[in-house]
């Protein structure tokens, strides 16, 4: 507790609590300390759960509807494998060690098949988000559409800061002409709305078959224009870093230049990517579900945004429908904003409010 | 330099970039899967292969692809006549939008839908502006407040809130309370537009959804940004002269806050451009952002290259004034 005399003396002297946490941080390795600075940011942790239950989620749903076969063959899930038109392809089930083989606990039906005589029932206890127009059970649409709606931000975000990295870690390095060119493409690129491009992009491109589908064709294109703004910053950083004096050292030492860039600088400019990476994998994931919504997604795949543009007019009679995958999608843009804002915090406290 | 100098300086300069943006446009149609010949002839109904034939060389001189010898142009020829019926104002025909038959010209469409873009998005974007002020200095002010938690949690969601969902939300919202949709209909539209009452009863909605999606992610800036400067050495000399807190807010921190601002401002316009298509498109709004996304779907190629023509230009001209407006605000600024 502070005393009176340090109360009116005020800012100038440090009270006990900054003092142990001085202390306590004595010693630590840089990232140790951003994550006890994110430990202590209450809305950063609330969005890192989120995170990692989404994360869960879409690995959990990934693995139950990809190996199916062999997970039926390992005994986890219920069905006959030698029998195609077994149980196993229209629920994915649960066993629990002590319970009865024909009473098995069914966690969720399969994402694509639909029971027209349960089409549009409200939530319920057997269907607890309530089913949709054609009778999927909105329980099994979600959980199973985690996969797609989260590795697609996941690997969009992930290409384009990795091309931007690489592009604007050469520029900044070796300015000039190449730095000129660089610049000079970001700025047609900024030029235009990445929605609108990438709708004109999709329009153009949906014939082309390539494996992975519509999407695909979606995650190649939008990594190939959506890399400016991490070039940009990576750019930045390594203009203020090549003129420090450890890598005047690094270059007596007689370094190659590419040893200087991916050994040296880049790592010391890892701090502004996490940012970029967190806060752009909401981004994407946003911009993936309206391109969904407006109609310019892949109507076969199962993921939130296309069941979103499916029964986006449903919203006034059956509001469950659009409802549930809509509120995933804000769920998930949320905990990586949360997530985003504290790891910028953390890393830079002198950007903290 | 002086200031005329340099607007025709920065006004010169968008002629290189919108070139690259053509040429993108252009580079991307031709690599692109599938014949758009066959796309413009569609369910042409043909007994023998002549008549196909003949149709699709029609069409395909009427398109400029090929020249009246029956050669194909090359692609630089075919860029040039496009850039040069650019010049000229001449962004061809609908494929979609017809009359009788025929095509409307794109440039008569957009001439006639511009004006709903523009009333939507510069009356949500005056709003927002002013809210998110607002609502920046009221949380700057008394940070960590009862009311800065509370305004900036209520930002966060609306940030995370994908907003053409906010638009349905309130869509439903309104329905519920007023049983009114919001939907626009031929009514809205009637000449004279701006004595029309229910015009402005079909621009609450989309504008109230466009000044949210602004708000939200202005007021943060706002507030963030003047949270730094009334950290400064020369705000606490401005209280320590006993200036009252109004004039320390208003006439020193705020005016030096304003520079940052109108940069992030500028550069998020594509941002609230792609968001007025949103918007536009849920709420049936007649604008640019729906003949956009409506020649999109069927696959309307002239209309799609004027619009992705004609949304950089805007943006571009947006940042001109972004920067023009720098030198009136910061005195510093040489040009």
């Amino acid at each position: 507790m502070a005393t009176e005399e340090q109360e009116q003396i005020g800012e100038f002297l440090l009270d006990e609590k900054t003092l142990r946490e001085i202390e306590t941080m004595k010693g630590a390795g840089q990232w140790s300390i951003v994550w006890r600075r994110i430990k202590k940011d209450k809305m950063g942790m609330l969005g890192l759960y989120i995170v990692i239950f989404l994360i869960l989620m879409a690995f959990a749903s990934w693995i139950l509807l990809g190996f199916d076969n062999w997970l039926t063959k390992q005994g986890a899930l219920l069905g006959d494998p030698a029998n195609p038109a077994s149980l196993n392809n229209l629920y994915i089930e649960l066993w629990l060690p002590g319970m009865p083989a024909d009473s098995p606990l069914v966690l969720f039906q399969h994402p694509r098949h639909h029971f027209p005589e349960l089409a549009k029932l409200p939530p319920s206890f057997a269907h607890p988000f309530g089913t949709d127009g054609i009778g999927h059970d909105m329980v099994s649409r979600i959980f199973f559409g985690a996969t797609v709606s989260l590795a697609l931000g996941f690997i969009g975000q992930m290409t384009t800061v990795i091309i931007g990295t690489f592009l604007g870690s050469i520029a900044g390095f070796y300015g000039g002409f190449i730095d000129e060119v660089l610049q000079r493409v970001i700025e047609i690129l900024y030029s235009m709305p990445g929605f609108i491009l990438m709708i004109f992009i999709i329009v153009l491109f949906e014939d082309v078959n390539i494996p992975g589908g519509r999407y695909a064709v979606v995650v190649i294109f939008f990594s190939l224009i959506g890399w400016g703004g991490t070039a940009l910053i990576v750019r930045s950083n390594f203009f203020s870093l090549k003129q420090q004096d450890f890598v005047e050292a690094e270059r007596a030492l007689g370094a190659s230049d590419m040893r200087i860039i991916f050994k040296h600088i880049l790592p010391n400019s890892l701090a502004p990517l996490i940012i970029i990476v967190t806060l752009g994998i909401a981004n994407t994931i946003f911009l993936f579900a309206a391109l969904a919504f407006f109609g310019f997604g892949d109507p076969n795949a199962v993921s939130w945004g296309d069941d979103l543009n499916k029964w986006q007019n449903d919203l006034l009679d059956y509001p469950w429908m659009p409802m549930f995958p809509a509120l995933f999608i804000f769920f998930t843009v949320l905990g990586f904003n949360l997530l985003g804002d504290a790891l910028r915090d953390a890393l830079d406290p002198r950007l903290k409010d | 330099m002086s200031l005329k100098g340099f607007i025709i300086r920065r006004t010169i300069y968008i002629v290189p970039v919108m070139l690259g943006i053509t040429l993108m446009n252009f580079t991307l149609i031709n690599v692109s899967p599938g014949d758009p010949v066959v796309v413009r002839l569609g369910l042409i109904h043909c007994d023998h292969d002549d008549c196909y034939n003949a149709a699709y060389n029609g069409e395909a001189i009427e398109m400029g692809l090929l020249d009246t010898d029956y050669y194909t142009v090359p692609w630089f020829k075919r860029y040039v006549s496009f850039v040069n019926d650019l010049l000229h104002f001449d962004l061809g025909n609908s494929w979609y939008y017809t009359q009788a038959g025929e095509g409307i010209p794109i440039a008569q469409i957009i001439s006639e839908r511009a004006i709903y873009t523009v009333v939507l998005n510069v009356l949500s974007f005056f709003f927002s502006l002013l809210l998110a002020t607002a609502i920046g200095v009221v949380s700057a002010t008394r940070q960590n407040s009862f009311w800065d938690r509370s305004l900036t949690f209520a930002m966060l969601l609306g940030y995370s809130m994908p907003l053409f969902w906010l638009a349905k939300l309130l869509m439903l919202l309104s329905f519920q309370l007023f049983n009114f949709t919001g939907v626009a209909n031929k009514d809205a539209f009637r000449k004279p537009l701006f004595l029309n009452p229910t015009f402005y009863k079909y621009l609450i909605l989309p504008t109230l959804a466009l000044t949210l999606g602004g708000l939200v992610f202005m007021a943060r800036l706002v507030r963030s940004q003047l949270l730094e400067i009334l950290r400064q050495d020369y705000i606490t000399t401005a209280k320590a002269k006993g200036l009252d807190n109004r004039a320390v807010i208003y006439k020193h921190a705020f005016r030096n806050g304003l520079l940052p601002i109108v940069t992030i401002i500028g550069n998020s316009l594509p941002g609230l451009l792609a968001g007025s298509v949103m918007i536009e498109s849920v709420f049936g709004w007649p604008g640019l952002g729906t003949v956009f996304l409506e020649g999109a779907l069927f696959r309307d190629y002239p209309m799609m290259m004027a619009t992705n023509t004609i949304f950089p230009l805007l943006f571009l001209v947006a940042r001109l004034l972004t920067d023009i407006t720098y030198v009136f605000i910061d005195p510093r600024i040489k040009y």
